[in-house]
């Protein structure tokens, strides 16, 4: 016989010594790589996004957006590899958004950027200050969290404490940033008394003018004498508020008048500028103090490509020591998120499954090989990871649930190779038609190069995948190349050590003499009963090919009948979501942290939180959603986060979005009632979106837009299942317009920037400069503001004085230092403020968000139900507003929408997967064409894959799963699958024709013979896959593999040997 | 300083003079409705807006209000007769009274006198006595 390419391996490596060598050495490399190799939840997704602010100081929106945003945004889009670009116009500033294609390289975009723009700085309008670049990473998201509270410190003490503690872990290797969040800094405030002010003739801009001269100190060169160089320095910097005090600010009469007799100098705690508290909830460890308390957040993010597992270990070292030293008793530092321990509990969860995983296929193997055959194969699994992890090592890839799924999900594929090639030395040991070892090269060549198509069939179906584009790609593409990588090897394994371990395990059984006769055997008997009647009775055959059409014809008619619902990603089961609650723009710093209180006051009594960290005036730790929602930007007085710790999974039935859901209404509840909007906000399985369902509406005005944004709006709030409806427009706030007297201003000698500069000191308060001490560890600002007292209202500022420049200015009579009520000057007019302009593309827009949870879970439906609403929508000029799915609208003239949120990406990952579908499809026909040289036999084998619609359909339903992202992957790869089964099946006809055998007589036997692979095989893909199932992401790979792999196994067999005899029929006859 | 307090409630929500609960048992478990602890006697008063020149303001005593370092804190009585703190914003005072620039509203009762001893979730019980207050 002529040995193939694996026979010739085969050969090679059956009896020699290399070969357990290679593999005790593959095995070795694979434990390294399984060590070595970082660990983290999410997989690594480079997303170059970068946040531009520019201050255009005093501007409107209005303004904002015409000087600067648009000419950023014009110069921003030439750039190569950007995707989008976004801006919001507020008044004095702008934040523009850039973001490049996925997998563009961080760095070079951010030179691109940086040299764009300040090719074209010399554009913008005089006033537009200096540009702050910001990139955002997912690197950006802390791992760790530590909560300082007290039930004796107050907020200025604990953030203290925190810095101290900061600065401390900073040193630690590995560490990314270290931020805290919430506390008072330390300040020198200076507090102005507006009556000795206007006493001893002072104005606010003289103090900080002297201040700032009075905090100085410099080097002011070296004498050289008798050989020796002595240093000269002068002045000295403010070191304590005593220094602070003693600046001379002015004369009054003949005696200087100090800071201390026109202000109050306090150094201690800033204003109050955030309220963050800290409390256990009905689910805490036993003993917990109740109540809450002011708490302090020190976050911890880690350094790209680090284990965020041993960071985190490496931190709570650290401040477990420090507890000794730098933390004080009464303050307690509490773990509120530890993305290390979430890691490592998920990587060994995997890990576990894994292992559960390559048992059960042993066992089955086992089952139908006996035991050794199942050690043949259960060895094979371990090296072909082993390579694979290394690999991963190798190509910079983290543990993380997606590559870790990757192994799952190839488990039950990759032991096939072993399984065909020892089930078939077996089958020939069990034949004693020659000696061991011919008779193991004999089994190899016979099933060896149908297995290496079979392999690269499977490959061919799975790589395709690399190529989906936008975020979800490199959180799908470890799969593809995960599974293709182990593939190859589990290939080399089954050519190289199957052979090895299967010739010294498997045993001939001694004794029998019997001539092996294929016609007694169990499978011979039962398919020739099966098959025979189909093939004989042309009626018989037409009625069964008519039954498997109705049920796969019904199987697909469950997905408009909504009995299977389509769905990106379901939600996972996490351990935290967060409340994010919007006051309308202009309500009180208090009035937030009130709400946001009694809204953590009822989370508190939900029995599956543990405890719960609440955030006004700052922002809570971001995580991945914040990433791309810009939470981090919430820092207004009208903004709280609450984060919402809950029990660690195993602790609790509910899984995180139900109890999201659950308590979805009592918190909108407390929300109504001061007209607050309140959302829940959960860690996204996917790629974070702005919002599940985002409406974009463009127009020609922004009144216009606003309008039919407030239509739809309502239009969300209506239908059911849409939940947690919001839109990007601020509620009407309240402004005091101080217009300024131009021609009384100038008669008295002050300028409007003068006015401008003190009315922000007054009432914002402005910076000095810096107290310098060596001890502190933050920068001690020194502030000059009035009391909060003497800010209230109006009338304060009729007590504010601005000096005269003077005749100096040419436009005033008076002398000098003239003290000019600033009430005298300004005029007050009320108005609302402006609204933020938010920008698209180039198109202004405005967003309607929102989520869908309960009714429907998948926005998709949501939509589609909501279209025939917006369609009806009156609009003025009286056409139609047609919501768009996929493409942006080509002219502003009309008012428009689009979808866009969830759906994008949906629409994104489903059009990209089709596409890959479709290039499967094509690879494998052309493998299989080059293979059995026959355009038609293909056509056949590929008759399995639209059978495994019959199982995965109705099994999602059976589950009610939705069918997802994940669904379709395993669609796509048992296509790969099953078309290997009808290689192997056709392949076995085909060499029993090429002997003389009868077509009947082949296709029966062929059946017979190959129904052990085949059922092993699939069996090993369905039991390897049962595992999966518990798994909320990657259910709807489980169920498609498992029930398309069952239904489309069953039907292969009996399907295709019939299809490809009545074909063969008629070519053989004549 | 002229200014025309125009009404003042004090609502006596005494009755029994029981101990202040939770004061001497400090921590027990996270119990989030204290139900089983005995009601509170405490002082309080409604919050009603004031007329000054410049314009309406909400005034409390100066004896109701407690600090936390910079934080100046109040307590509550609730719909439900339970006390719970809210973090205030104070302006300047007047008389004996501060003006409240945030976290309040108008009509809220509060209590009047703050003592280390109160506690959060503890249930008052209230007996009105109306005591109109005009002028001083």
């Amino acid at each position: 016989m002529n040995d193939g390419i694996a026979g010739k391996l085969a050969k090679q490596f059956i009896n020699s010594k290399i070969t357990p060598l290679l593999m005790v050495a593959s095995l070795l490399v694979g434990i390294m790589a399984t060590f070595m190799t970082p660990r983290e939840e999410e997989p690594q997704i480079v997303v170059p996004m970068v946040d531009l602010y520019i201050p255009y100081p005093g501007a409107t929106p209005a303004e904002v957006e015409s000087r600067v945003a648009k000419p950023v945004e014009r110069t921003l889009t030439e750039i190569p590899g950007v995707d989008y670009v976004y801006s919001t116009s507020m008044p004095d500033f702008a934040v523009v958004t850039v973001r490049y294609k996925v997998g563009e390289d961080a760095e070079k975009s951010m030179v691109k950027l940086w040299s764009t723009l300040m090719k074209n700085m010399d554009k913008m309008p005089s006033g537009v200050q200096f540009p702050l670049m910001k990139k955002v990473s997912i690197d950006d998201v802390p791992v760790l969290n530590l909560t300082f509270w007290s039930k004796t410190k107050d907020p200025f003490e604990l953030r203290k404490t925190a810095v101290e503690v900061a600065d401390e872990l900073k040193k630690i290797k590995n560490i990314g940033d270290v931020d805290i969040k919430g506390g008072l800094k330390r300040q020198v405030k200076i507090v102005l008394n507006k009556e000795k002010l206007r006493q001893f003739n002072v104005s606010p801009l003289q103090i900080t003018r002297q201040v700032q001269m009075a905090n100085s100190q410099m080097t002011a060169g070296d004498f050289k004498q008798m050989n020796q160089e002595i240093i000269v320095r002068s002045g000295r910097f403010l070191e304590n508020a005593g220094d602070v005090g003693n600046i001379v600010v002015g004369i009054y009469g003949a005696s200087p008048v100090y800071l201390r007799d026109v202000a109050s100098v306090v150094d201690g705690p800033e204003e109050v500028s955030n309220y963050n508290f800290f409390g256990w909830a009905a689910a805490a460890p036993h003993g917990s103090a109740s109540g809450e308390y002011p708490a302090v957040t020190l976050t911890v993010a880690k350094r790209q490509g680090s284990d965020a597992s041993k960071l985190a270990d490496k931190v709570l070292a650290r401040v477990a020591d420090l507890k000794k030293s730098s933390i004080p008793a009464g303050v307690t530092v509490s773990e509120t998120r530890n993305y290390g321990a979430t890691a490592t509990d998920k990587v060994s969860t995997l890990l576990e499954h894994l292992l559960m995983a390559v048992v059960a296929v042993t066992v089955v193997v086992g089952f139908f090989l006996g035991w050794r055959g199942a050690l043949v194969v259960l060895a094979s699994v371990p090296i072909t990871f082993a390579l694979t992890l290394l690999i991963y090592y190798l190509l910079d890839y983290s543990l993380n649930r997606v590559t870790l799924f990757a192994l799952i999900f190839v488990t039950g594929i990759v032991v096939d190779d072993s399984i065909i090639i020892a089930e078939n030395i077996h089958r020939h040991f069990a034949m004693k038609r020659q000696p061991k070892l011919q008779a193991a090269i004999t089994a190899i060549n016979e099933v060896g190069n149908p297995t290496i198509l079979a392999t690269f069939t499977v490959i061919a179906a799975v790589l395709p995948m690399v190529f989906v584009s936008g975020l979800m790609g490199p959180y799908m593409s470890p799969m593809p190349i995960g599974a293709s990588l182990a593939m190859i090897f589990s290939l080399l394994v089954a050519l190289i050590a199957t052979p090895w371990l299967s010739f010294r395990l498997l045993k001939t059984e001694e004794g029998h003499q019997e001539e092996y006769d294929i016609t007694k055997t169990g499978y011979y008997k039962l398919f020739n009963k099966i098959l025979s009647p189909f093939i004989e009775s042309s009626f018989k055959r037409w009625v069964a090919f008519g039954v498997v059409g109705l049920m796969l014809v019904g199987a697909i008619a469950l997905v408009p009948l909504k009995a299977v619902q389509m769905k990106m990603l379901p939600f996972d089961n996490k351990n935290e979501f967060q409340v994010i609650i919007d006051m309308p723009e202009g309500t009180a710093l208090e009035q937030t942290a009130r709400v946001t209180k009694e809204i953590s006051a009822y989370l508190k009594t939900v029995p599956e939180v543990s405890s719960y960290q609440y955030y006004v005036g700052t922002n809570a730790p971001i995580n991945f959603n914040g990433l791309v929602r810009h939470y981090y930007l919430r820092q207004a007085k009208n903004m709280g986060d609450i984060q919402v710790n809950l029990v660690p999974k195993d602790e609790r039935k509910a899984q995180s979005h139900d109890i999201a859901k659950k308590v979805r209404a009592g918190v909108q509840q407390i929300a109504m009632r001061y007209n607050a909007n309140a959302k829940i906000v959960e860690i996204p399985p996917g790629p974070p979106v702005l919002s599940t369902l985002v409406a974009e509406i463009y127009g020609p005005t922004q009144e216009q837009q606003i309008a039919l944004a407030k239509q739809v709006k309502k239009v969300f709030e209506e239908t059911p299942g849409v939940v947690d409806v919001d839109w990007m427009v601020e509620a009407d706030q309240k402004v005091y317009n101080l217009v300024i007297n131009k021609e009384r201003a100038a008669f008295r000698g002050v300028t409007a920037e003068q006015i401008a500069q003190t009315l922000r000191m007054s009432l914002a308060g402005m910076d000095v400069g810096v107290l310098h001490t060596d001890k502190e560890l933050e920068p001690v600002m020194i502030q000059v503001r009035l009391p909060q007292s003497d800010r209230t209202s109006l009338q304060d500022l009729s007590g504010i004085f601005v000096q005269s420049q003077g005749m100096g200015t040419l436009t005033t009579r008076l002398r000098a230092g003239e003290m000019i009520p600033l009430s005298e000057l300004v005029k007050i007019e009320e108005k609302i403020q402006d609204k933020s302009i938010y920008r698209k593309d180039l198109r202004r827009v405005v967003y309607v968000t929102a989520d869908v949870a309960g009714a429907t879970e998948s926005p998709v439906y949501a939509m589609l139900d909501m279209d025939k609403k917006i369609e009806k929508l009156k609009v003025p000029g009286g056409y139609s507003v047609s919501p768009l799915y996929t493409a942006s609208p080509t002219s502003e003239d009309q008012l428009s929408m689009k979808w866009d949120g969830e759906w994008q990406i949906t629409f994104e990952v489903f059009r990209d997967l089709g596409t890959a579908f479709a290039v499967v499809l094509v690879i494998i026909y052309l493998l299989i064409i080059g293979w059995f040289q026959s355009f038609k036999t293909p056509l056949i084998m590929m008759i399995a894959i639209p059978l495994s619609l019959v199982g995965i359909i109705p099994g999602h339903m059976l589950h009610g799963a939705f069918f997802t992202a994940t669904s379709m992957i395993g669609m796509i790869a048992l296509a790969g699958i099953m078309v290997r089964n009808s290689v192997l099946l056709i392949d076995f006809i085909q060499i029993r024709r090429a002997e003389g055998a009868d077509l009947k007589q082949a296709v029966i036997e062929s059946a017979a013979v190959r129904t052990r692979p085949i059922v092993l095989t699939s069996g090993a893909v369905v039991i390897g896959s049962i595992v999966m199932l518990f798994d909320p992401i990657f259910q709807g790979l489980a169920i498609s593999l498992i029930w398309g792999g069952i239904l489309s196994t069953i039907l292969t067999l009996v399907v295709v040997p019939i299809v490809y005899y009545i074909v063969e029929k008629k070519s053989a006859k004549p | 300083m002229s200014m025309d307090i125009k009404k003042r409630f004090v609502l006596l929500l005494a009755a029994i003079p029981l101990l202040v609960a939770g004061c001497s048992s400090q921590e027990q478990g996270p119990k989030i409705g204290r139900s089983q602890e005995p009601p509170v006697a405490v002082e309080s008063i409604t919050v009603l807006a004031h007329q000054t020149d410049g314009g309406e303001v909400l005034l409390v005593p100066a004896t109701a209000i407690f600090r936390k370092g910079e934080l100046s804190g109040i307590y509550v009585v609730g719909a439900d007769n339970r006390l719970s703190v809210r973090w205030i914003s104070t302006g300047r005072s007047i008389n004996n009274n501060l003006v409240v620039l945030g976290g309040l509203d108008k009509g809220e009762i509060v209590v009047g006198t703050y003592s280390p001893a109160l506690q959060e979730g503890v249930t008052v019980i209230k007996r009105v006595t109306a005591e109109d207050q005009t002028n001083e």
